[in-house]
């Protein structure tokens, strides 16, 4: 299979507090990298420096044949990696179709029949078609979340960004964010996921990083990872938080 | 859209409306008074002021704080242009225009880096210098000014129309900025500059975008305001009142609304010109409109228009896209992954 993504070595700081050191892996086509870690292991940072939002002070990110690691988040994001919030950022003055249709408009830049076409496609698919004229800032957390995923499908991305998607939610919700996922997954897009509910992401995933204190710790597959002493250390020390 | 009569009603009646008004503009000197002719030329200044200022903080989170530099720029140019180089008028405001743009976007690099307050603070600095060196500059009348020599000839009725061109245009250019796919980028930036990012909305491109329009419009309204003045100076012209003016349009009439500058540059036009009946001292009229600006801010934070519109849930001159409306005009073929699909 064709790695899509390369990261090489990164290093990630803020200012002087640095998260991430000397990570390294990669993600295949069509595949789900699931990434797991304590609370402030650097996951959310990651993420920022897959999208953008924060440039590595080391190590390189190769997407789709191209290196990545200075570009803007815009750019990336017209280059085929889109992303969610962990707490959802929707973009509360507008309506729920409007934030579908910035991600629409500018993610690949088409014909106006065609940007439309995408919005509607993904409201549907997103449960969110309904909803279509109700402003942003109305909405229940799991709307949001539901729109975060929305407006990032609308830039058709090649690479999806999961920040936990399931965090905050009922037990209910966490249901049906998760058959969203499902179906996420059987479209064949590449997903790099975060979450915290283990059990879901051991049998969910093709590959599995486990992050501690900026370090990826452990990678590989599922079984593998879910099976490391490692892992079990880092792991059960702050399940129960 | 579905022409049925409720639709044709409303268009009807939004034309109407935007004729009438339109033809009340364009004949007022044949039947209003001076005063009123004045006072009208004035709104169109201030209202295209609102709208520039509006475009900047209310839609891309550029807080301004140097819209003078444009306001001088623009008189300044108008007045070498037409006394020094013999220039028409017309050609002086659209120079005026174009300095403003290349000032604008010189600056625009240093300033695009900054966000919130320091955005603010750098621009009302590169104001306050260029107000420094234009007031040293002997070809420039130094503290004097210069006079606007052909300005001397037009009649204030003349003055007028170029002051209601300009603010019909500038609000025509709004409302389509506002339709385009740029004005729904300045929407994303607005409420949520990073997710904007990421979903794709160029950052320093649809800015520039902005600081190059604002500068350019506030840089022709400065020229039109300096022809009514006939002599333009430098610290009247680059003084940070503009912006106060500016903001308290803005902030009157609704921050982020089309309608909102309209509103607040015609309370402001009345609010001064009462005041400058009460008292000749301009600080102190500064400091009421402040106090009117704060009490509005804490009653109604968003504005007359924007209060309007939330209790009565509609908009004047909305750039809103329905669902309906976007299918209607566009039609599309019905997606075919819904949820119920997805699970059988
Ligand atoms: N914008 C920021 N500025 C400074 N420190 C940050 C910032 N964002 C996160 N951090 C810190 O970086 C570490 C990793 O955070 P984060 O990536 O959000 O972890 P996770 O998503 O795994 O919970 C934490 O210690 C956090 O406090
Ligand atoms: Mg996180």
């Amino acid at each position: 299979m064709r790695k899509i993504l390369n990261v090489d070595n990164l290093h990630v700081a803020y200012g002087k507090f640095k998260v991430l050191h000397e990570l390294s892996f990669d993600v295949e086509e069509s595949q789900v990298l699931g990434v797991i870690g304590p609370n402030g292991a650097g996951k959310t940072t990651l993420m920022n420096a897959l999208s953008g939002l924060v440039i590595p002070y080391d190590g390189t990110v190769v997407f789709d044949g191209v290196n990545i690691t200075k570009k803007s988040p815009d750019e990336r994001c017209r280059h085929g990696i889109g992303r969610t919030y962990q707490v959802p950022r929707p973009f509360e003055g507008l309506t729920v179709f409007e934030n579908v249709l910035v991600g629409a408009a500018y993610g690949v830049g088409k014909s106006e029949r065609a940007v439309i076409a995408k919005a509607v496609e993904v409201l549907k698919s997103t449960s969110l078609y309904e909803k279509s004229d109700t402003v942003a800032g109305r909405l229940t957390l799991l709307d949001r979340k539901r729109l975060e995923i929305a407006r990032a499908l609308a830039t058709e991305p090649k690479l999806l960004l999961l920040d936990e998607v399931a965090a905050g939610l009922t037990d209910a919700e966490v249901h049906e964010v998760m058959e969203l996922v499902e179906y996420l997954k059987g479209t064949g897009i590449t997903i790099i996921w975060i979450e915290h509910v283990i059990k879901t992401m051991a049998e969910s995933t093709d590959k599995l990083l486990c992050l501690s204190t900026g370090t990826g710790l452990i990678y590989g597959d599922p079984d593998y990872v879910m099976a490391s002493k490692e892992v079990e250390e880092v792991y059960l020390g702050v399940e129960e938080e | 859209m579905r022409l049925n009569a409720e639709n044709i009603k409303g268009m009807l009646l939004r034309y109407i409306v935007a004729i009438v008004i339109l033809a009340a503009l364009f004949t007022l000197p044949f039947w209003g008074g001076r005063y009123i002719v004045m006072l009208v030329m004035l709104m169109g200044m201030y209202i295209t002021l609102g709208h520039m200022w509006n475009l900047l903080a209310g839609y891309s989170g550029l807080t301004s704080l140097g819209q003078q530099m444009y306001i001088g720029v623009g008189g300044y140019t108008l007045a070498v242009a037409s006394t020094n180089l013999g220039l028409p008028l017309v050609v002086g405001l659209i120079m005026g225009g174009i300095v403003s743009v290349i000032i604008a976007v010189g600056l625009s690099y240093l300033l695009l880096r900054m966000k919130g307050m320091y955005f603010a603070i750098a621009t009302w600095m590169f104001a306050e210098a260029m107000l420094l060196i234009v007031a040293t500059v002997s070809f420039l009348g130094k503290g004097q000014g210069l006079f606007i020599t052909e300005a001397r000839k037009l009649v204030t009725a003349q003055i007028y129309y170029f002051s209601i061109v300009l603010v019909v245009i500038t609000t025509i250019v709004i409302v389509v900025l506002l339709r385009s796919k740029l004005g729904l980028g300045l929407f994303a930036i607005r409420d949520n500059d990073s997710a904007s990012a990421t979903s794709g909305v160029p950052q320093f491109k649809s800015k520039l975008y902005c600081m190059i329009i604002s500068s350019f419009i506030t840089g022709v309204c400065g020229g039109v305001f300096y022809m009514s003045q006939v002599w333009v100076q430098p610290y009247a012209s680059f003084s940070i009142s503009w912006t106060v003016a500016a903001v308290f349009i803005v902030v009157i009439g609704g921050i982020g609304t089309i309608a909102g500058p309209i509103v607040g540059g015609i309370i402001y036009v009345f609010l001064s010109q009462y005041l400058s009946t009460l008292s000749q001292i301009g600080s102190l009229n500064m400091v009421i409109l402040g106090v009117i600006a704060v009490a509005v801010i804490l009653v109604a934070p968003k504005g007359i228009v924007g209060t309007v519109q939330e209790k009565f849930g509609f908009e004047i001159l909305s750039a809103r896209r329905w669902l309906g409306k976007s299918l209607a005009k566009v039609p599309v073929a019905p997606a075919p992954a819904s949820e119920a699909e997805r699970e059988s």
